[in-house]
């Protein structure tokens, strides 16, 4: 029975983990940028949205979409 | 100078844009300031996105460096070109402009630098000019005072060496001393007609001494650009490059193979029968352990195409094969893209930014994919591993000859695509291939350990993520629902991926794929060699028992024919499956009529070459075509 639970689990998990992988990088940014919304409004996990969250926002923020005019990810400073 | 500095204390962190013509250093540069690692080569046009890093600074302020894609004016002739100047003006959305430029200029060959140099002042945007690779310049003789330059171009002027640790020194502490103000408007200046004088001027006053030709330079050259003698060395140096993969790799190959199969063995002792124990040694090992087996070959592949870059080498391939190039309707541009392509499609698609004529890029797009890319690599790898006998004719190896015939395949394919590309698009006025040559180097020892161990760190990432996780998803789909009462065939006949593997055996039957190879083709549409471990997992499933793991090679030997297995590797050369390329094609195209095109013509082709070849192979088979 155990063994079963684990198993479920682990199959699960790497679904998860393909589609999150096979997504297009903008869907990505997209879902990344919704959960960095939801948890500003959660003062308990500014810890995790610091040091989790938000290198993973850059990272698919600069994922090839970089040089194209259409990423918003990074608007400029008030001048 | 003065002007440009001011005392105004900042918090934010200082905007440095990197500009410079194509292959002076600034990648290296970038890497040396931000402790960055991004690929640098020694032929010009690897950059062609704008790359960002941080640095921090003893005043907390911190450095945001910008590498932009190299440029010889700031009036654009290609999309690479473009970015460059619109971040520079402010104008890329997203990127606000730069507080300071550095303008990175080859040492050894100043004049061509200086002249970008000057547009970029003209710009009205903080400069500083950093006179890279003096190291190769001092020893070439080489003479600038960097005073004198400095005190006529009205910007500082500092030396560095961006490949030596500490060659950036002088100009991190300029950066990091001085207070930079906001950019100016343009100011007016001298037209770019008077730039010529401009450039003459400032070298005489500088005491520019041009570099001392070598003579090697000029011998090797008269041989390795011969139209004959060069190009049967390029092929020679590619067919020793596929001869090396295999028989050098032979022994590490052994021992992964052999670790495998002990942990296979191990864990299926150590934990009780169950779907815990199925998973991790048919779902886990049996399947992204097959793909671990070609981590050698693929190391041994990438030192020598690391090597050959580095060196200096493939500008001078990329213009010995213009001519070629030219017949089938490729501009000579099409040779970095398609040479990157050989590592992977994405990279190669991208490169195609430079460039200019939109139906040559949009042609070098189109036959892209058909590269060898790294992803067939355990494919080729397991199938000619599995099939070709390992026999040698004098100094060489059999397999290594399909290996470079698979490999030629895909470039005549390519060549065959634009042909035909060609004749529906009608006459084109020729591009001329205009390539800055780079001196050539012993290949930098730090450069090939930081290339082998960045493709190393992909392919281990890729085993351990995306590959561990299909498998254990296809694990599953081959497990469940469990056979009937009764049943008497292999369980897997029953699974989910029995009963796809069953449907897609229709369309793939006459192509000789069984229902193993069916399955295994569905989870490769992520990526290519995602195939090898579903394979691994499949067989692991369809045979009761046995220590499959890393054992993949001999099972195919025994249970396909040469006509299925060759027909397989047809497939391979031309395989559209590669979701990741399709999309950037998409992006790259900013359309779906492309990647779709794309997608149909590849998938026809693989199709039809894997029926001939099934076909052929079989009748010239002793048994014939069976499945």
């Amino acid at each position: 029975m155990l063994q079963q639970v684990l198993v479920t689990l682990i199959v699960v998990l790497a679904a998860l983990f393909s589609a999150w992988k096979l997504m297009p990088a903008r869907r990505r940014l997209q879902a990344l940028r919704a959960l960095d919304a939801w948890s500003a409004s959660h003062p308990g996990l500014s810890a995790w949205r610091q040091r989790w969250l938000k290198p993973r926002i850059v990272r698919a923020a600069g994922v090839g979409c970089d040089g194209c005019a259409a990423n918003d990810s990074h608007p400029p400073p008030p001048r | 100078m003065d002007a440009a500095v001011e005392s105004k204390p900042e918090s934010r962190p200082l905007r440095i844009a990197l500009v410079g013509v194509p292959n002076c250093g600034k990648t290296a540069l970038f890497n040396r300031l931000t402790g960055s690692r991004q690929k640098v080569a020694n032929y010009p046009g690897v950059t062609v996105e704008r790359r960002e890093g941080e640095r921090a600074t003893p005043d907390g302020r911190g450095l945001r460096v910008l590498d932009l894609p190299g440029t010889y004016s700031l009036n654009p002739t290609t999309l690479d070109e473009a970015i460059t100047r619109d971040v520079l003006l402010g104008r890329l959305a997203g990127t606000p402009a730069p507080e300071v430029a550095v303008c990175v200029v080859d040492a050894v060959h100043l004049p061509i630098g200086l002249r970008l140099a000057l547009e970029v002042k003209r710009l009205g945007v903080p400069m500083v000019l950093a006179l890279n690779r003096m190291d190769v310049a001092r020893r070439r003789g080489v003479e600038i005072n960097i005073a004198r330059l400095s005190a006529e171009l009205g910007v500082p002027v500092v030396a560095t060496v961006a490949v030596r640790r500490g060659g950036a020194d002088g100009l991190v502490e300029l950066l990091e001393a001085a207070r930079w103000s906001t950019p100016r408007a343009a100011p007016a200046g001298a037209d770019a007609a008077q730039m010529p004088d401009q450039v003459r001027a400032l070298l005489a006053a500088a005491g520019y001494s041009p570099p001392r030709a070598n003579p090697w330079f000029a011998r090797i050259d008269a041989l390795l650009l011969h139209p004959v003698a060069g190009l049967l060395i390029l092929l020679a140096v590619l067919f020793v490059m596929f001869q090396a993969v295999f028989t050098w790799a032979e022994a590490p190959m052994d021992w992964i193979k052999g670790a495998m199969g002990s942990l296979g063995e191990y864990t299926a002792a150590h934990l009780p029968a169950g779907p815990l124990a199925s998973l991790l040694v048919n779902g886990v090992i049996g399947g992204a352990g097959n793909v671990l087996v070609f981590l050698p070959q693929i190391i041994i592949l990438f030192f020598f195409i690391l090597a050959l870059e580095d060196s200096g080498y493939l500008p001078r391939a990329a213009y010995l094969l213009d001519r070629l190039m030219g017949f089938v309707g490729l501009s000579g541009r099409a040779f970095i893209p398609l040479l990157s392509s050989h590592a992977c499609a994405i990279p190669g698609i991208m490169a195609t930014r430079t460039i200019p004529n939109w139906r040559d890029r949009l042609t070098t797009i189109m036959i892209a994919p058909l590269m060898t890319c790294s992803a067939r690599l355990p494919v080729y790898l397991l199938l000619i591993g599995a099939l070709i006998p390992a026999r040698h004719f004098g100094p060489f190896n059999q397999q290594g000859l399909v290996m470079f015939g698979l490999y030629c395949a895909g470039i005549l394919s390519a060549f065959a695509v634009a042909l035909l590309l060609k004749q529906f698009g009608g006459a084109r006025q020729y591009s001329p291939l205009m390539l800055e040559l780079p001196d050539y180097q012993w290949p930098h020892a730090g450069n090939l350990l930081l290339g082998l161990w960045e493709r190393v760190k992909i392919f281990l990432n890729r085993v351990g993520g995306i590959i561990l996780a299909l498998m254990i998803v296809l694990w599953f789909l081959s497990t469940y629902p469990a056979p009937p009462a009764g049943a008497t065939g292999p369980a897997i006949q029953y699974s989910f991926a029995g009963q796809l593997g069953a449907l897609l055996q229709h369309v793939f039957g006459p192509i000789g794929f069984n229902w193993q190879i069916s399955i295994a083709l569905v989870p490769g549409l992520a990526a290519r060699e995602i195939a090898v471990g579903a394979l691994g997992t499949v067989y692991s499933m369809s045979t009761a028992g046995d220590d499959l793991a890393a054992q993949l090679q001999p099972v195919i030997a025994s249970s396909w024919s040469l006509a299925t297995g060759c027909a397989l590797l047809a497939w391979y050369v031309f395989a559209p499956q590669c979701l990741s390329t399709l999309a950037v094609v998409k992006r790259e195209t900013n359309s779906w009529r492309y990647p779709l095109i794309m997608a149909a013509y590849l998938f026809a082709l693989a199709y039809f070459a894997a029926f001939i070849t099934y076909r052929v192979v079989g009748a010239m088979s002793p048994g014939g075509v069976e499945l």
